[in-house]
């Protein structure tokens, strides 16, 4: 049984782990993920890699719309940018890994800015439409360009050497690197929501008037959150071009602001563990629909691999209104419930 | 007696929403240290009043100065720097947040870290946020609410989230405290609370506070001036005892006793 903390400093009380134990478990866990390629055969941490790329976009998606509460269709638009400026940055110009990466999210954040504005006036369901037009527009301009982008015919995208000596070319490489961004991001995260900047998020989404008169100023704000994470989503975008190395626009459909969205819902809005658990599940979920439906039959189980992008739709849907439903604070609250129940085991009741 | 300086200054203010005019024609002065009420039937035109002051209303016409710096020249995100905090009649609350906090967001504007800074928290950023943590908390052993500082405030009895709410525009270190309405809905021993601490305050931390209030006993017992709206027209200003005299704040507001 874990006892009550008793914090004898302030700093000791603002830290981001009151138990000297959550370090310990969280380093067994960076163990088994980094001796994961050497423990499972390639095609398990090949998809692990898609789960990152998928928590680096939900954490990111979290900030604007589960923190500062608002909500944002655009993540395709952002994931597209961030995976087309790598693509054409390092296909084209020959650009290194590191700084096409960083100049994906430069790009994504400095197009959020044109979201952005829109939404000072525009508050849930038309700032919804906004963004996704956003969206539908990023696509459109993508597919236009063909002379940059490689239009509808798609883009190959070069894998080039990580600061130009560590080769890049295997799947364990790139593993890797989607650990590595995954984990800074997800610190970074966490130390900026626990900042006076997220805590001026969280305060503005609560009740705008307060927090101006707390001192926030509101276009600042919500323009720096569109910022922030689309400067994450766009990190997430550059790894997606980067793994698939190869790009084309069907792959930022609408489904994929669905997807990103259905995230952080079923993770539990606001909370960095709760999109980091729903980009884990959602990601999952269609292959684990796809096994089971499998199981039943050979028909369901051609039904389900003929038209995969329906049934994701229909289950993403299901997944959504069952959370909403029954556990609006998402797998998050879950983890809490849980893990109160074991750290005052066996006292619990 | 020498006369404390002005702190505010309302000069001629007027506010008008299409055909009804809301308040017209307000002058009121308000002194450093003084606990000024604003008191009146539902309508009056007092949290307008307020609401202009925040910067929250663009006044019709007239002057509103704080410490000599002409208010209007500000905007409402700007008020807390300048030392005006504010408590709101309906529950204004970020319900998200524990109580600590809260009151950590209070002190947004004393705090200086951006992104960069909030995500290394090296030095700087990281002794920051152990000095705003400081200062939480001792405003929230003024307010006697050491016990539920990490109770999210979505759970707190209405009583307590007003104290909490008094805590957050405590935390954006007002020298004027705005209080809308900080008692109705409290029992006796609640509102007895918060006089205390408002009498602390001005005693203790030299705090200016004006109060809109209906509870008559909080208002006659600890003010020093009391100023009445009526349909948005000032009708009386003095001390608790002449304004309860005034035979028209009688008819408007007080009522006769008796049968």
């Amino acid at each position: 049984m874990r006892t009550r903390t008793y914090k004898e400093t302030y700093s000791q009380l603002s830290s981001l782990f009151p138990y000297a134990d959550t370090w310990a478990w969280y380093g067994v866990l960076m163990a088994i993920v980094l001796a994961l390629p050497w423990l499972v055969p390639t095609y398990i941490f090949a998809y692990v890699t898609l789960v990152l790329i998928a928590v680096i976009g939900a954490v990111g998606l979290n900030i604007v719309t589960g923190t500062a509460g608002l909500i944002s269709l655009g993540q395709a638009g952002f994931l597209a940018i961030g995976a087309y400026t790598t693509g054409i940055l390092t296909t084209s110009y020959g650009w290194g890994l590191a700084s096409a990466m960083l100049a994906s999210g430069v790009a994504s954040a400095a197009a959020s800015l044109l979201v952005g504005i829109p939404s000072l006036r525009l508050k849930g369901l038309y700032l919804a439409i906004t963004t996704l037009a956003f969206s539908i527009i990023v696509v459109h301009l993508i597919n236009d360009a063909d002379s940059l982008t490689g239009g509808s015919s798609g883009l190959p995208v070069r894998r080039p050497d990580l600061f130009g000596v560590v080769p890049m070319r295997s799947q364990m490489a790139m593993y890797f690197l989607s650990l590595a961004v995954a984990v800074l991001v997800i610190l970074a995260t966490l130390n900026l929501l626990r900042c006076r900047v997220g805590r001026a998020w969280a305060a503005l989404h609560d009740y705008d008037i307060a927090a101006t008169l707390m001192g926030i100023n509101l276009v600042r704000y919500k323009l720096l959150a569109f910022a922030v994470s689309a400067f994450i989503v766009g990190l997430a975008g550059s790894l997606m071009a980067l793994n698939i190395r190869y790009l084309n626009t069907d792959s930022f459909g609408l489904i994929l602001s669905i997807e990103a969205i259905a995230m952080i819902i079923v993770g539990g809005l606001g909370s960095v563990r709760g999109a980091v658990l729903g980009a884990i599940l959602i990601t999952l979920l269609p292959d684990l629909s796809r096994w089971v439906l499998g199981q039943f039959g050979s028909f369901t189980g051609s039904l389900a691999s003929g038209s995969a992008a329906e049934i994701k739709g229909i289950i993403y849907a299901l997944v959504i209104m069952f959370f909403l439903r029954m556990e609006p604070e998402g797998l998050n609250h879950q983890w809490k419930r849980i893990k109160r129940f074991w750290s005052e085991w066996p006292y619990s009741h | 007696m020498i006369e404390a300086p002005k702190i505010l200054e309302i000069r001629n203010l007027s506010k008008k929403f299409g055909g009804l005019q809301a308040l017209s024609d307000v002058s009121i002065r308000v002194r450093q240290g003084e606990i000024a009420s604003f008191i009146g039937p539902n309508g009056a035109g007092k949290t307008t009043l307020f609401n202009m002051i925040c910067r929250l209303y663009q006044p019709s016409s007239g002057e509103i100065r704080f410490e000599d710096k002409n208010l209007l020249d500000f905007r409402p995100h700007h008020l807390a720097r300048l030392g005006i905090g504010r408590t709101f009649q309906n529950l204004a609350l970020f319900r998200h947040g524990t109580v600590i906090e809260n009151l950590l967001v209070g002190m947004h504007a004393h705090l200086q870290a951006g992104v960069l800074a909030g995500v290394f928290r090296f030095g700087r950023a990281a002794a920051e946020e152990r000095r705003a943590r400081e200062e939480v908390e001792r405003i929230v052993e003024f307010l006697e609410i050491e016990e539920i500082r990490n109770s999210p405030v979505s759970v707190l009895p209405y009583g307590l989230q007003k104290r909490v709410e008094m805590g957050r525009a405590l935390a954006t270190r007002p020298r004027l405290l705005l209080l809308d309405e900080m008692v109705s809905g409290m029992n006796q021993e609640e509102t007895e609370d918060i006089a205390r601490f408002v009498l602390d305050l001005r005693d203790e931390l030299g705090l200016t506070v004006i109060m809109i209030e209906h509870d008559m006993n909080v208002v006659m017992d600890i003010s020093d001036m009391v100023h009445v709206l009526n349909f948005g027209v000032p009708i009386a200003s003095g001390p608790p005892a002449a304004v309860a005299a005034d035979p028209a704040v009688i008819d408007a507001y007080l009522g006769r006793g008796g049968s």
